[in-house]
């Protein structure tokens, strides 16, 4: 069974037709891509797959279970975790406090043992604590770890937003252009660590991506799209050869 | 400069970080307590007044430095929580249970009151909420029964097991008691997820969902807790002013109320109590003011709320961090020396909204 299964998609803005009848499947342990020049719609799919956008059509079953009508909030809670183009984290906070944010899914209080601090939230927070410097420890962030967000490189930045969503803990991993602002070092790093994320953590990862070297790097399979569409699905090489896709990119 | 080795996740979660900040918050414990000793009558009611601000204070910045939700309707809860407590004592209700029944029904009334703050935020929840804050004082003054309407209602002496509270010193341990609660049940708040949960919506209400958060849900809770604290606070009020009458809580009192939030320093519990100590101290600054300064300035019409609102807009376009902010820079500074760097609290590039997720 496929871990996340969408059937022809299609949302639209105003007059833009962002996203047209797209279906696609992300399988367990894989790691599928998906490519496009600027303005196909590939960070709408995400935004549809993480509920923020209400699709005009289609739908979407994740681990067997129907998410087309669920809130955003239960998507991470059922194991789909995600970063942002652009990096969206919580500005004012410690890396800590970020990563300790992420663990929301994982809470077992309430409201009363918050306010009266009980032992169990004692010890609920030594558990988030020592889960979190694990994740500080895969991805080598421990220099940063009591910095405020406000002051960190943009490399920097990029690599806590995948920490905190590792800290979720989830099944599938959105990754909305990892590479975007790293330099050319940052980005074999992250090849390996995406690498890392799938084989020792066993997670599932898709991600949208412009760097192709680093596409055909990690990804099991590709998928293609241009002005909202699906042009072709495969595996690497067959897609940098697709001629649709060359002409998407190419221009005709 | 200060550098604190940890050895165990424990020191993470503790509330105070080092022995230094154990020394000095113990010295302070100890001088409020000893502070009946030296301090008369008149200092001390204007201690235990001061406490009061900032148990209302603790309420406001929950909801406004830790939630981002701006309210200018919480002398509305200050008032619910005076007369439902006042009310409750003239109907028998003992003290003891009628504080905690006014807080709860503030908090009642705080989630209620969220539930339209789902859909708003900024310049349109602060006309929302003042909207609220009028109606509750409409209601004041014309269910006469419960209130008294114009002419107010008297405040029961504080009776607890059959012994006054009223009291210069009885009534500052108990202010000073309760403000002690509050700050440890906040703190408390904000080192587990509630509270974390409050700060993730507060700087990005996108990533808080993608987190697991639920938004309405989580602002709701702020909305409530954030009216308890206040209400919690009016309690204590009504015995401080002794007689309730609707002029005592106005858009005025709402205002003051921000002020000493955003004075002392949004995001920090100790600007709490570094607000209500401005707050405190301004209106005496105001009358020295009015001494010093010629006849005809003190005579200007809405003087008072101007220079509230004056003090707010440049705080908010100076110092937005607020006293605390001042203090942790300063600090800062005497840490580094002379290594402190100027562009430490200077923000990156950031981004445009419009370049982000949507
Ligand atoms: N919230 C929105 N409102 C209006 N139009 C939108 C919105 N979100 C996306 N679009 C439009 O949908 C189209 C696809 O946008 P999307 O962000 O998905 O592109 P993308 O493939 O991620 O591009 P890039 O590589 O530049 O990130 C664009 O034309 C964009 O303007
Ligand atoms: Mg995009």
């Amino acid at each position: 069974m496929s871990l996340l299964e969408a059937h022809d998609l299609s949302v639209s803005f105003g007059g833009i037709k962002a996203v047209r009848d797209v279906s696609f499947t992300v399988e367990p342990g894989e790691v599928f891509s998906i490519i496009g020049p600027n303005g196909a719609g590939k960070t709408t799919i995400f935004n549809l797959v993480s509920r923020f956008y209400e699709a005009d059509s289609g739908g979407m079953a994740f681990d067997g279970m129907d998410i087309t009508g669920a809130p955003p909030h239960r998507i991470a809670e059922l194991g789909i975790a995600r970063t942002f183009q652009n990096t969206e984290l919580f500005e004012h906070e410690s890396v800590l406090t970020n990563l300790l944010i992420a663990h929301h899914v994982h809470r077992r209080t309430n409201l009363v043992t918050d306010l009266l601090f009980l032992p169990g939230a004692r010890r609920q927070e030594l558990d988030f604590r020592r889960r979190v410097e694990d994740v500080i420890d895969l991805l080598d962030l421990q220099s940063y770890r009591e910095q405020p967000i406000g002051g960190l490189p943009y490399g920097a930045r990029k690599m806590v937003e995948i920490a905190r969503a590792l800290c979720l803990e989830p099944k599938l991993l959105l990754l909305d252009e990892p590479s975007s602002g790293l330099n050319p070092e940052e980005t074999e790093d992250l090849s390996f660590w995406i690498e890392d994320i799938v084989a020792e953590l066993g997670i599932t990862v898709a991600m949208v991506e412009h760097d192709m070297n680093l596409v055909a790097t990690v990804s099991d399979r590709v998928m293609a799209m241009a002005d909202g569409a699906e042009l072709a699905t495969g595996d690497p090489t067959e897609i940098q050869n697709h001629p649709d896709v060359l002409r998407a990119y190419l221009g005709d | 400069m200060r550098f604190v080795l940890k050895t165990n996740y424990d020191q993470d979660v503790k509330v105070f970080l080092h022995n230094g900040q154990r020394f000095w918050y113990g010295l302070l414990a100890l001088a409020v307590l000893l502070a009946p000793l030296v301090l008369d009558r008149f200092y001390l009611g204007e201690f235990a007044y001061l406490y009061i601000w900032a148990i209302a204070g603790v309420g406001l910045m929950l909801l406004v430095g830790y939630t981002g939700l701006v309210s200018l309707g919480h002398a509305a809860f200050l008032a619910i929580g005076a007369y439902a407590h006042a009310w409750l004592l003239t109907q028998g209700v003992p003290f003891v249970l009628s504080v905690p029944l006014a807080t709860a029904f503030c908090a009642i009334i705080g989630y209620i009151v969220g539930l339209p703050a789902l859909r708003m935020t900024g310049i349109y929840l602060a006309i929302a909420t003042l909207a609220f804050e009028r109606i509750a004082a409409w209601v004041i003054e014309h269910w006469e029964s419960v209130t008294g309407g114009h002419f107010g209602m008297r405040v029961p002496d504080p009776m607890v097991f059959g012994m006054s509270l009223d009291g210069p010193v009885p009534f500052y341990y108990l202010c000073l008691g309760i403000l002690g609660l509050s700050l440890f049940a906040a703190l408390n708040l904000l080192r587990s997820p509630t509270g974390r949960a409050f700060i993730a919506v507060r700087d990005s209400e996108v990533s808080a969902q993608s987190m697991g958060i639920n938004l309405a849900r989580t602002k709701c809770t702020a909305f409530a807790l954030s009216a308890a604290f206040t209400g919690l606070a009016g309690t204590l009020f009504s015995h401080r002013i002794g007689y309730l009458a609707p002029d005592a809580f106005t858009v005025q009192t709402s205002i003051q109320l921000l002020l000493m939030v955003v004075v002392g320093g949004l995001g920090s519990l100790q600007g709490v109590v570094y607000g209500a100590i401005f707050l405190g101290l301004l209106p005496q600054a105001i009358a020295i003011g009015r001494d010093v300064l010629p006849q005809w300035i003190g005579e200007i019409p809405g003087l008072e709320p101007g220079i509230f609102g004056a003090i707010l807009v440049v705080f908010l376009i100076f110092e937005p961090l607020g006293i605390h902010g001042r203090w942790v820079k300063v600090r800062l500074w005497f840490d580094q020396f002379p290594l402190y760097r100027r562009a430490t609290y200077k923000r990156q590039r950031s981004y445009l909204r419009t370049e982000r997720v949507r």
